[in-house]
């Protein structure tokens, strides 16, 4: 195992004067993941071409995938990779490809709707308002633990253990969202008469 | 400068201003939906910022997260669904078009 | 790679150099060996199958370029690179361009977890295969822009078509995989592999020579074989189906990179595969004291492209499926008989004289498969009436 050499904990140690600590390391690295996750968000929010809306979301799961596994939540990351990316982008795509309008314009014509700033001001605010709340708060300082893991194993275990009926419940809740969505984007052939 | 709980929660509220942004803003139904899966996940790295931070021990935020991540995919196949229903009557999926509540 | 990362600050020539520098040396040189090794095998491959399948259909396949056709796969290169890049003028550029390179990552990031040989693996996760499937959603994503951008009825079809036969059949190949990690206890895939050795010869703990292991086997190959769109389940890319589907509209180096990913998948799913259930690098000899990891690396490579020629095949010899037969098969057949499977598994693992376990788990296996193909695919062919004319 990796020990340092003039006895500080793995987190302020640094190995050869000058290289970076892990605290900075992981500092970098969360610039550089909310930058991708922040455009990505914009992106998909403002830009006009629909599909391009997608792409950029696709960007901020990724990004937001890279942030759990920062946080060492390791299967919390691939399981976002393998729901948002893999079946809910896939999904959302699909839909925009069955709701195109006939005539070939790309949409409604205006991409933002009536009095499009109150909602940005209303977003403002809120954002606002919890940023000083989160700023003014003592439990902000709270450091960085590394410690903090998470294994496969004892996740397996609580889902069929401690946390068996919230399990069976996604359970049925799943098979019946599949049966709604199902019905609900059917063919309505018999009402057309 | 160490990374605190703090940055964390400062980057889930922006994200989820954007959110809703987005989904209050655009026209297109889908779009709104976009909206707010982007503030699903910036309510679920808030979730897990505070697990990584303040009660790693506990598992019961992990869990959380999971079965949030589970129960936003489902919400979000039968929102889509809606829209493709929606669309189906009414020819458009302008939100600015829908106002009548009977068809 | 964690393994050369220790051998190298044992060694007293390297150690001498800064910490930071034999991390990236010990991340860097895996990389530049998957980017080597995995496109010199697919390059390969590529000359491989077509000599193979030449062979199937009784002729030669390419025999002008080489002797043997050896630099068949360089001119390939060559003419596929200075092909002319033609973009269809509605086509959505940006996504137009990005979908090759799409289609490629995936495929290139699997290779990451694939362990070569004993502890020789580029990144040891402890989600491994959770991160296999996980990655391997990302090429669908491909195959949608890839239709989409082009701005082609016909490659929309073709793309639909491609997109609901790989999601309809990841879930049996993801339920096939869950009775390996059930096995083995754990999602790594250095774990899996380790959990194979032992044994007469190293071999007979393979999970391929257990019932519920021989059959995932088989639904696992089937299911990768239909998420690289291999035949029988090439509708997405055949010539005679619906033009070329997604990749209609493609010329030059972005088709070239559409083809690269699809193989590289395919090799690397036979990777994923030879590790779960043929036992990764596990095989007579592979234990011994200096000489064992390479012996592992033969066997591995060994297991890969035995695999891979499977794969070829199976494509020279089996016709391709219908579409509607295509969903039918995976959603009737299949999943049952990956459910069925897990539970078998779990039946041979607490029954316990291990023959018994066995021959209980294999009876159960072939009941229900026999059930299954009768009750799942009523689409079966008819005796054919022959009309001549009189």
């Amino acid at each position: 195992m990796w020990e340092c050499p003039s006895g500080h904990d793995r987190v302020t140690c640094r190995a050869r004067k000058g290289a970076p600590t892990v605290a900075e390391t992981m500092t970098y690295a969360f610039l550089i993941l909310s930058v991708i996750t922040l455009l990505g968000a914009l992106l998909a929010v403002l830009l006009r071409n629909l599909v391009h809306c997608v792409l950029s979301l696709i960007l901020f799961f990724l990004g937001v995938a890279g942030h759990y596994f920062l946080l060492r939540a390791d299967f919390l990351a691939a399981v976002q990779i393998l729901i948002y990316i893999g079946a809910v982008a896939v999904l959302i795509l699909f839909a925009i490809m069955l709701t195109r309008n006939v005539t070939g314009t790309e949409g409604p014509r205006e991409v933002f709707g009536m009095k499009w700033w109150s909602g940005g001001v209303i977003a403002a605010a809120l954002a606002a308002g919890v940023l000083r709340a989160v700023i003014n708060d003592p439990v902000s300082q709270a450091g960085s633990s590394a410690q903090a893991n998470s294994s496969v194993a004892e996740i397996g275990k609580a889902l069929v253990g401690h946390w068996v009926v919230p399990f069976e419940a996604m359970a049925v809740l799943l098979t019946a969202a599949l049966i709604g969505a199902v019905v609900i984007a059917l063919e309505e052939v018999m009402r057309r008469r | 400068m160490s990374l605190a709980l703090g940055h964390y929660l400062a980057l889930s509220a922006i994200l989820f201003a954007i959110g809703l942004a987005g989904a209050l803003t655009r026209r297109n139904a889908i779009l709104v939906l976009i909206g707010i899966e982007i503030m699903f996940n910036a309510a679920i790295l808030n979730l897990v910022a505070f697990w990584h931070f303040k009660w790693h021990a506990i598992l019961t935020a992990q869990m959380f997260a999971i079965f949030a991540v589970t129960i936003a995919a489902a919400e979000s196949a039968v929102g889509l669904a809606l829209v493709i229903a929606i669309y189906r009557h009414y020819r458009s999926v302008d939100v600015d078009e829908m106002k009548a509540l009977r068809g | 790679m964690e393994s050369l990362y220790q051998v190298l600050r044992d060694c007293s020539w390297f150690a001498k150099l800064p910490d930071g520098l034999l991390f990236w040396i010990s991340v860097l040189v895996p990389i530049g060996l998957i980017v080597a090794v995995y496109p010199a095998i697919f390059a390969y491959t590529t000359l491989i199958e077509r000599k193979a399948l030449g062979r199937i259909q009784n002729r030669i396949g390419p025999n002008r370029v080489g002797r043997w056709g050896i630099l068949q796969p360089l001119a390939d290169g060559a003419k596929l690179l200075t092909k002319e890049d033609i973009v269809p003028r509605a086509a959505d550029r940006f996504v137009h361009g990005l979908a090759p390179v799409i289609a490629v990552i995936p495929s290139l990031l699997l290779f990451a977890v694939v362990p070569v040989g004993a502890r020789l693996v580029p990144v040891d996760l402890n989600i491994g295969i959770l991160f296999v499937f996980a990655i391997s959603t990302g090429s669908v994503l491909a195959l949608f822009m890839g239709g989409w951008a082009s701005r082609n009825k016909f490659s929309l079809l073709g793309a639909m078509r491609a997109v609901a036969q790989v999601v309809s059949y990841e879930v049996p190949m993801v339920l096939a995989a869950v009775v390996v990690v059930m096995a083995a206890g754990s999602l790594s895939t250095v774990a899996i592999a380790e959990a194979q050795g032992g044994g007469i010869l190293n071999i007979s703990n393979w999970y391929v020579f257990r019932p519920w292991g021989f059959v995932g086997f088989v639904l696992f190959l089937i299911g990768a074989m239909a998420e690289s769109a291999r035949t029988p389940f090439d509708i997405p890319e055949a010539e005679s189906e619906i033009i070329a589907g997604y990749h209609t509209e493609y010329s030059g180096f972005k088709f070239a990179l559409f083809q690269l990913g699809e193989y590289l998948a395919a090799i690397a799913m036979a990777g994923i595969t030879a590790t779960m259930f043929l036992g990764g690098y596990n095989g007579p000899g592979s234990d011994l004291k200096y000489i064992g990891p390479v012996v592992g690396v033969f066997w591995f490579f060994a297991k890969l492209m035995s695999l891979i020629f499977v794969i070829i095949w199976i494509r020279g010899t089996w016709p391709r499926i219908r579409v509607d037969q295509l969903m039918g098969f995976a959603w009737k057949v299949l999943l049952p008989m990956s459910v069925v499977n897990i539970f078998a598994a779990a039946v041979y693992h607490f029954l316990n004289p291990k023959p018994l376990a066995w021959v209980v788990t294999a009876v159960g296996l072939l009941v229900a498969w026999v059930i299954l193909s009768k009750v799942g695919a009523p689409n079966a062919i008819e005796k054919r009436v022959y009309r001549y004319a009189s």
